[in-house]
């Protein structure tokens, strides 16, 4: 894929998008934070109340915040995926898109941070997950999954965010040179001085490559750790060796369903067709029919080895799954991740606008539910009767998820208007250089 | 200290081959002290120049090597130092704490790289060069060429000219 286009017109074109907001930006920016406020008033009111405004309970102690955690977890990872693996494969059609997957790798941790907070009783003490020795130096148990959660999740965002602040230096830069006013010194501040002298891009290519090759190693880890929050433990349902690649391929899935969903709107918004063009959304279509592959084939194998492990805890709640109250959710998840899908296998609907809507639609909801029946359906349903029972589902338990969302989104609005959606100088890379002896 | 300081000129190009072409007679004139500036990375420019590797990669080394150790470091001092044993398991568990020195392992890695990449490119700068063109973010190329010898120069502008330079622009 390259780009028969000029530096000159790359940069006009690109930078066009931080021009004065719209009508409609004010607007959409208005309603999401709103939901953010829903949220943020959402979980005061849990503070101030109690944990037991939220829909969790005993036994299904783990319920909505932590399956919004693991989606949101899960969503980004396809940014790590586009922006690092794809790079070090040296993949030409990554430069268009990977900055909007970025995006919604680092503000996707945004918003999955928060859930563990929001799920604690006592938020006000969070400091004691962190790893120092607290009383009679005592240090937390490092031997818990739930610590090495907090270890996974802080070094992901850590480092996919250094590696978003990285690529977007030299671009942050152009923006400095058109800028006048106020905001040539705040792009100023930003570019961090950088001239694009041999030096810098010397040491700045070096760099980039060791962050790519640093962050590709998280995209299999930190889901994996998230997906041993449950199998570390003897639930049925939970206890399973093939959660770690099951859970990595479901967040890819997840993710990708996302990056579509957001640049389909925002290549239309910024007029940017020249640049995320129907041949990079149908090359997303396709990986996104290829984790729909690896997602199905961990569903058929999980059902499969509960009936071949003769096991009657791991097939009881496999049945409970498929034929108990959540029966609705686990249906979905097979419609929505497995069956949707399937339309890509065709080029004309993965060059159609509402196709690739309505599968991402639907892949992002059927992955939510994925995580809601893994964690919800294996808690009410243990091993003895007695200890079986159903969550509610609360007024601000649901305040506090739409307010998840609208953070991610809100979030995201921003970055597009102050900062290049696009990466100019990679997209640049894939066109021919000015010459003057042509 | 760096050997970019001083008396220069910054010769401006439209286009990359004319770019190469200065930085072959400069390098034809024995000229080694200059610096390049460009939109972009390119391939051409880096043979052309022929600077040495990166030593980002040692920061990258470092740092990651230094996680491998606080990782398994911390995790092995807080079980010595409280001794508990927590659901039968020994002590010093190698597989967790494994987990948790591999994540430190990237973490150190990463912030060694930024670091390094900050220091080596000498980032953060608070003010641009004075010579810089803010077309060269654009589509445009330079050569910041340093001496405190104004005869050579002065030689140096008439060749960069002759190569194709469109602008030159002096310190003095």
């Amino acid at each position: 894929m390259s780009f028969n286009l000029s530096y000159s017109k790359t940069d006009r074109d690109l930078t066009q998008t931080l021009n004065k907001p719209k009508k409609w930006w004010y607007v959409a920016v208005t309603l999401l934070g709103l939901g953010v406020a829903w949220g943020a008033g959402s979980w005061l009111h849990q503070i101030l109340t109690g944990i037991g405004v939220a829909g969790k309970n005993n036994p299904v102690g783990w319920y909505l915040y932590i399956t919004t955690f693991v989606f949101w977890v899960g969503i980004a990872h396809s940014g790590t995926l586009i922006s690092a693996i794809l790079f070090l494969f040296r993949v030409k059609w990554r430069s268009a898109v990977y900055r909007s997957a970025e995006a919604v790798t680092v503000f996707g941790l945004a918003t999955a941070g928060l859930f563990p907070l929001l799920h604690m009783g006592r938020v006000w003490v969070f400091y004691w997950t962190l790893p120092y020795p607290q009383m009679g130096g005592l240090f937390p148990n490092f031997r818990s999954p739930l610590v090495w959660d907090v270890f996974a999740i802080t070094t992901y965002l850590t480092v996919s965010t250094i590696f978003f602040i990285t690529g977007m230096v030299p671009d942050v830069a152009i923006v400095r040179d058109k800028a006048k006013g106020w905001r040539k010194k705040l792009y100023g501040f930003l570019a961090q001085g950088w001239q694009g002298t041999d030096n810098q891009w010397r040491h700045y290519t070096q760099a980039y490559v060791f962050l790519a090759a640093l962050a590709t190693p998280l995209v299999v880890s930190v889901h994996s750790i998230v997906s041993w929050d449950f199998a570390m433990s003897i639930v049925p349902g939970w206890h399973s060796t093939i959660f770690a690649p099951y859970f990595v391929a479901g967040a890819i899935h997840s993710g990708l369903a996302m990056v579509i969903l957001i640049l389909m709107p925002m290549r239309n918004a910024f007029r940017l067709k020249e640049y995320i063009t129907d041949h990079h959304l149908e090359s997303l279509a396709k990986f996104l029919l290829f984790t729909a592959s690896m997602v199905g084939f961990a569903y058929i194998i999980e059902v499969f080895i509960a009936w071949y492990s003769h096991n009657p805890w791991e097939q009881a709640i496999f049945s409970y799954r498929a034929f108990g109250d959540f029966k609705w959710a686990f249906w979905a998840l097979f419609i929505c991740n497995l069956a949707f899908p399937q339309l890509f296998w065709f080029k004309r609907f993965r060059r159609s606008t509402f196709t690739l809507a309505l599968v991402s639609v639907a892949v992002t909801i059927g992955m939510f539910f994925e995580r809601f029946v893994i964690i919800a359906t294996s808690l009410a349903h243990e091993y003895i009767p007695f200890m079986w029972g159903l969550p509610d589902l609360t007024f601000t338990e649901m305040g506090i998820v739409v307010g998840s969302f609208s953070w991610f989104f809100f979030l995201f609005m921003i970055f597009a208007k102050t900062l290049p959606v696009v990466s100019m100088w990679e997209v640049k890379e894939q066109q021919e250089p000015p010459k003057a002896n042509t | 200290m760096s050997k970019y300081k001083g008396r220069n000129i910054m010769a401006v190009f439209p286009a990359m081959d004319v770019l190469i072409d200065g930085i072959k007679q400069l390098q034809a004139a024995g000229h080694e002290n200059f610096l390049v500036y460009s939109p972009l990375p390119h391939h051409e420019v880096e043979r052309a120049l022929k600077r040495p590797k990166s030593p980002v990669r040692v920061f990258t080394l470092v740092g990651a090597l230094t996680g491998f150790c606080t990782g398994w470091g911390l995790t092995i001092y807080s079980v010595t130092s409280y001794p508990l044993i927590v659901g039968g398991k020994p002590l010093i568990s190698m597989p967790p704490f494994g987990v948790l020195a591999y994540i430190l392992t990237i973490l150190f890695g990463a912030l060694a790289t930024m670091l390094g990449f900050l220091i080596n490119a000498r980032l953060p700068q608070l003010r641009l060069a004075a010579e810089y063109d803010e077309r060269i973010s654009n589509d445009h190329y330079g050569i910041q060429i340093f001496t405190e010898d104004t005869a050579l120069l002065t030689k140096f502008e008439k060749v960069m000219v002759k190569a194709g330079a469109i602008d030159i622009k002096k310190k003095k």
